[in-house]
Formats: C-alpha cells, sequence, structure tokens
C-alpha cells in the first residue's frame, strides 16, 4: 500500500494555486494590456494546431501533486537555458523557428530491433498524466512546473531492450540553420544526455510532452524532453530525437565542456556545493524567496535508494 | 596657505574655479546612465509577476553592474592613449568622473551581491574567502576604494604627484583582476571576458610602446592593434584549453568561421584599426590646417 508521508517543507495541495486561476489571472492580465502576456499569444496560437492537441489536459497523478506554488507560465517559458538558441536565457522566440512536426524519434543500441516511429504515432502508444514537479538548476534557481507526459519506463518497455543494456543515452536535434548556437563549432553538438537504466526505470524518472495543460513550448523543449525532478535541470534534456541503450556510461554535454562542474549523476545535494557557489539555497522563481535547498531536490523518498553503495562515485556533482 | 575649496568649487560638474563646465557635466550624465536605465528596469514591467530584469532580477542587476565596472575601468585607461592620440587635452579633466563612477559601479555590484545573500554577511565573507573568482573580485574592490579615497585633490597634495602616480598605476593590474573575475564567474561561454581582455592588451599595449618612444603613428598603431588581436586570440585559446573541456583546435578555427558570430579577436582589431585610422585623419588635419594657414602651396597630402 502507498502511505504518503508529508515533509515538513511540503505544503497542501490545498494551498497550491490551481492553474485555472493562474489562467485567469494571464486573461485579466492581458486584457489590461500588459506586454507578457502577449508573448504568449503565438504559443496558444500554435497549441490549438498541434496534431496532439486534443491528448492535453491529461488526468493529474495524484502521487506528485502535493508541491509549491505553481510557476506562471509567463516565466516558465521565458526563462529557459536552451543554448541550442543562446548563451542567454531569453531565447523563447528564437526557439519559435524549430520546426516540431515532422518529428522523428529513433531507438537504437541494445535493443531486439531499432525503431523509428513518428512522434505523433508513439505518443498515442503512451499512457499520458500530469505531474506537478519541483525543477532544481544548477545555477541555484528552482521553479515548479505542471508536466503531461509518460513515465520514462513505459518507453523503456516500448523499446525492449537487452538484458546488457546499462544506460540510456539520449540526443536533442541537430539543425544549425535553425538552432544558430549550434553554429558555434567549438560546442561538442548536438546535446546528449544519459541515465543508468535503474534510473530510467524509477517512476519519477519522466518524459514530457506538455506542460500546463497542452503541449509543451519550443522554449521548455518541444515536442518530447526528460525531465528528472531529482537532479540538477541539466541532466533533463530538451527536444530528443535518439534514445539509445548502451552498456557504457554516456559523456554528457556538460560535463565534456567542464567535467570539474558538472558530472554524469548531478543529483540535488545541498550540502555539496558547485566549485563557484554554494548549493545550499535557492533562488525560487515562483516567489522570489532565497529558500533551502534539499537533498534531491525533496525526491529523497523516491530515489536515494537508487544510490545505495555508490557512495564512492560522484553523485552529487 | 591652504585653501579651503567652496561648494561650488567641489561640485563635480564645476571647473576648479566653481564655474559650471558643460563637458564634465555631460560626461557626470553619460556615466550616470547606465545606472539609470537598470533603475528604469527594476521599476518597469509585470507588476504582478516580475519587473523588466526578469525572474532573477538580483541576478541580472549585478552581471550588468558588472559588466559597466568593466567598461568604465577600460574608458579611464583610455584616457591618456585618446588624449594624445586625438591632441584631446581637456580629457584630463574627466578621468577622475569616470574612475570614480568605476568605483560607484563596482561597490553597487557587492551591494546587490548582499541583497541576493539576504543580507547574510557572514555567508558573503564565507563565500568571499572559499571562491576564488570573488576572491579576485574583491581584491580588485579593495584596490577601487582605496584608489577612490585617495582621488581627491587633498589626498594628491597629501601624497604628491609622483607618489600619487604611482599609486594610482594600481588601476593596470585592478583592471586585469576584474576581468579575471568576469571569466572565471562565466559558466562556459567567455566572449565578453576575451574582448575586454582584447582591448586591455591593446590599452596597456599602447603605454609599453610610447615609453619606447612610439607614442602615435600610423605604423606602430597597426602593429599594436595586430598584436593585441593575437594576443586575444591565444588567450581565448588557453583559457578554453586550461579551463574547460572544448577543443582548442575548435576555438581558433571558430575565428575563420563568420556563420555565427564575429570573434572577439577581429572586434579588437577592428577597434584598434578605427582609433589608428582616426588619428591618422586628425593629424593630417592638423597638419593640414597649420600648413593651409602658413604655406597653402605645400600642401602635398
Amino acid at each position: 500500500m502507498y502511505v504518503k508521508r508529508q515533509k515538513g517543507w511540503e505544503i497542501p495541495e490545498r494551498l497550491a494555486t490551481p492553474e485555472s486561476v493562474y489562467l485567469n489571472r494571464r486573461q485579466i492580465l492581458a486584457a489590461s494590456g500588459f506586454g507578457m502576456a502577449a508573448a504568449a499569444f503565438p504559443r496558444l496560437a500554435s497549441a490549438e494546431t498541434d496534431p496532439s492537441a486534443d491528448l492535453y489536459p491529461a488526468p493529474r497523478n495524484s502521487k506528485y501533486t502535493i508541491e509549491r506554488e505553481v510557476t506562471p507560465e509567463a516565466i516558465n517559458t521565458n526563462y529557459n537555458n536552451f543554448y541550442e538558441f543562446g548563451t542567454h536565457k531569453n531565447i523563447a522566440s528564437a526557439a519559435e523557428a524549430l520546426p516540431i512536426r515532422p518529428w522523428e524519434v529513433k531507438i537504437d543500441g541494445l535493443v531486439e530491433t531499432e525503431i523509428t516511429t513518428d512522434f505523433d504515432t508513439l505518443i498515442r502508444k503512451m499512457p499520458l498524466e500530469e505531474r506537478l514537479y519541483r525543477h532544481r538548476c544548477v545555477e541555484a534557481w528552482s521553479m515548479t512546473v505542471p508536466w503531461t507526459g509518460f513515465p520514462v519506463a513505459e518507453l523503456v518497455k516500448f523499446a525492449k531492450p537487452l538484458g546488457d543494456a546499462t544506460y540510456l543515452r539520449m540526443e536533442t536535434f541537430m539543425m544549425p540553420d535553425v538552432a544558430t548556437g549550434q553554429k558555434q563549432i567549438w560546442y561538442p553538438w548536438p546535446y546528449v544526455e544519459g541515465i543508468s537504466m535503474a534510473e530510467a526505470t524509477n517512476d519519477l524518472a519522466f518524459l514530457v510532452t506538455g506542460a500546463y495543460g497542452k503541449p509543451v513550448a519550443k522554449s521548455m523543449g518541444a515536442p518530447l524532453r526528460l525531465h528528472l525532478p531529482w537532479k540538477y535541470g541539466f541532466k533533463s534534456i530538451k527536444s530528443i530525437v535518439k534514445f539509445t541503450f548502451t552498456d557504457e556510461q554516456p559523456v554528457n554535454f556538460w560535463q565534456a565542456l567542464a567535467a570539474d562542474e558538472y558530472g554524469f549523476w548531478a543529483n540535488v545535494n545541498p550540502d555539496v556545493p558547485h566549485p563557484r557557489w554554494s548549493q545550499a539555497s535557492e533562488r525560487d522563481l515562483t516567489t522570489n524567496d532565497r529558500i533551502p535547498t534539499v537533498i534531491f531536490n525533496g525526491y529523497g523518498e523516491y530515489v536515494a535508494d537508487l544510490y545505495a553503495g555508490m557512495e564512492d562515485q560522484p553523485i552529487y556533482m | 596657505m591652504a585653501q579651503t575649496k567652496t561648494i561650488a568649487q567641489k561640485l563635480p560638474w564645476n571647473d576648479r574655479a566653481g564655474r559650471f563646465a558643460p563637458f564634465k557635466a555631460t560626461v557626470l550624465v553619460l556615466v550616470t546612465l547606465p545606472a539609470l536605465w537598470l533603475l528604469y528596469r527594476s521599476l518597469t514591467g509585470m507588476p504582478a509577476e516580475q519587473t523588466a530584469l526578469g525572474p532573477r532580477p538580483y541576478i541580472e542587476a549585478i552581471h550588468f553592474v558588472g559588466d559597466w565596472t568593466i567598461y568604465l575601468l577600460l574608458v579611464t585607461l583610455a584616457v591618456t592613449p585618446a588624449r594624445r592620440l586625438f591632441d584631446w587635452s581637456k580629457l584630463i579633466q574627466v578621468r577622475r568622473i569616470i574612475g570614480v563612477s568605476a568605483l560607484c559601479y563596482i561597490l553597487l555590484h557587492f551591494v546587490l551581491y548582499i541583497f541576493d545573500s539576504k543580507l547574510d554577511l557572514g555567508f558573503v565573507a564565507t563565500e568571499i574567502v572559499t571562491r576564488i573568482y570573488l576572491t579576485i573580485g574583491f581584491v580588485a574592490l579593495l584596490g577601487l576604494i582605496a584608489l577612490g579615497i585617495t582621488s581627491t585633490d587633498g589626498w594628491v597634495k597629501r601624497l604628491g604627484g609622483v607618489r600619487w602616480s604611482r599609486l594610482h598605476k594600481l588601476i593596470y593590474f585592478i583592471t586585469p583582476l576584474a576581468i579575471l573575475h568576469y571569466y572565471m564567474q562565466s559558466k562556459i561561454d567567455v566572449t565578453q571576458p576575451v574582448l575586454v581582455s582584447g582591448l586591455y592588451f591593446w590599452l596597456m599595449g599602447y603605454r609599453i610602446m610610447a615609453r619606447r618612444g612610439y607614442k602615435e603613428g600610423f605604423v606602430p598603431l597597426t602593429i599594436l592593434s595586430v598584436a593585441a588581436a593575437l594576443l586575444t586570440v591565444v588567450v581565448e585559446a588557453a583559457w578554453y584549453g586550461i579551463a574547460t573541456g572544448v577543443s582548442v583546435e575548435r576555438v581558433l578555427m571558430a575565428n575563420l568561421d563568420f556563420s555565427f558570430q564575429i570573434r572577439p579577436a577581429w572586434w579588437v582589431l577592428f577597434a584598434g584599426l578605427a582609433v589608428t585610422v582616426a588619428s591618422e585623419i586628425r593629424k593630417r588635419a592638423k597638419f593640414g590646417g597649420t600648413a593651409a594657414r602658413g604655406a597653402p602651396a605645400g600642401r602635398t597630402g
């Protein structure tokens, strides 16, 4: 039987602002002519023509709904690390150039048979649900996001990996003509991330297709991105085109760039500082408060045992 | 007998006689503009959710003010070369305004960092001691405070011109400390720090050249500009090679790839050559002007 143990820092769901209230607030702001609400309009229009639009909103998984206040959509879609479109966080309009249909997803490596599937075919084979997750960036800020998607475990089931697969490697698109950041030839494009099979099959590991009750924004990694809420945000790769099952630990993008600052495991831990700053606290972008960071970003009860006996490895970097 | 200055003489927009000096006032306004722009952005935008500084206003403001500290340090260092190359002696009147404004920006940078740390001075102190890039930035801050305090006429008198000048040459070392701090706080992309270090190389290279007697001239300035640009290429490649996992070969190759952006070494070269050409035009105009008054027929270009 699943028993929910309430943590001291958790707030009951009734205190979280329902999405409808946010949407109403957005409408009120839009009606009063504020600029940032207007910035969301092109996205709303594209959400209507998205071939997967009918799948939203998906039912909410009540197991993961006890949360901080949800971060306003306008903040979440306009403050993104997406180096393919620029080294600053203001990439939302540049990311609009990304063509997300047709979108092919390839599954290869140590699998029974390689699969190449269209994203819209794939998504309709997956059980979509909504989950409220905390997102902790390695840069010591955090958001709370209502994602829609399916567990990575469902993709693993679909892919039928062979028994010797120990890691899942993921890759972002490579389109330097659209994503001009990829023209910076000194970066190891495309973006690569990886997780162990044990992590991939943990229920928390989530493949995101939507947010805020509609297909996910391009600035947040449409049409398909990862979210691992107990790890620093850079692990949660955006706009995935390829899943490779392998027996070798992948070298992720940031590890290749700065191995002394960004590792493979990157589990959130307030007691292990980044070489250049403390991870003890984080700036909550919803309230703009600086709040204490919690080990595994507060998800220890689900994931801590994944790392039992791995103390000799840099699991917090 | 030491005379006490009147209030009019002390005001930064007045000259030594206490009269309004439009040039000083203009520069005073110019150095204030970035701070006013920051203030404007911190007060406007989305009142319900955030200001025009975005979701992390402190970080945005800290970076903005830090950038301007470095720009103003470079402008301070550009005063002497500009006076010589453009025969613009008036510039000396505003060097102190620019230098003191750099101090004001670095102080604001530090105060904003303290606010971002929830005014926890113990935490701030620990961070400065633990993080080497913060230690370096803090040393630069202390250095600029020392120069700011001794920037007054009274201190020039007290120390005597020679000792005062020697003390204020500290700016040659404080600026690279600030630039090193800029490099070290970068996540991975050091394009901006590389650009400002290239400009610093040019300004310091000019001083070395001038000490050897090459105060102006098309050829020496062109050589200086090319040398500063090449040093920029080397420093950029060395930074990525030593501090990151980025391929040095690809960083070097990027200097010849213009599909994304023009790399900083080129901007250093362009800036240096622009100054070279402008100073040459200025020299010829002056020479031409003198010749025109003296012997018009002598003008051969």
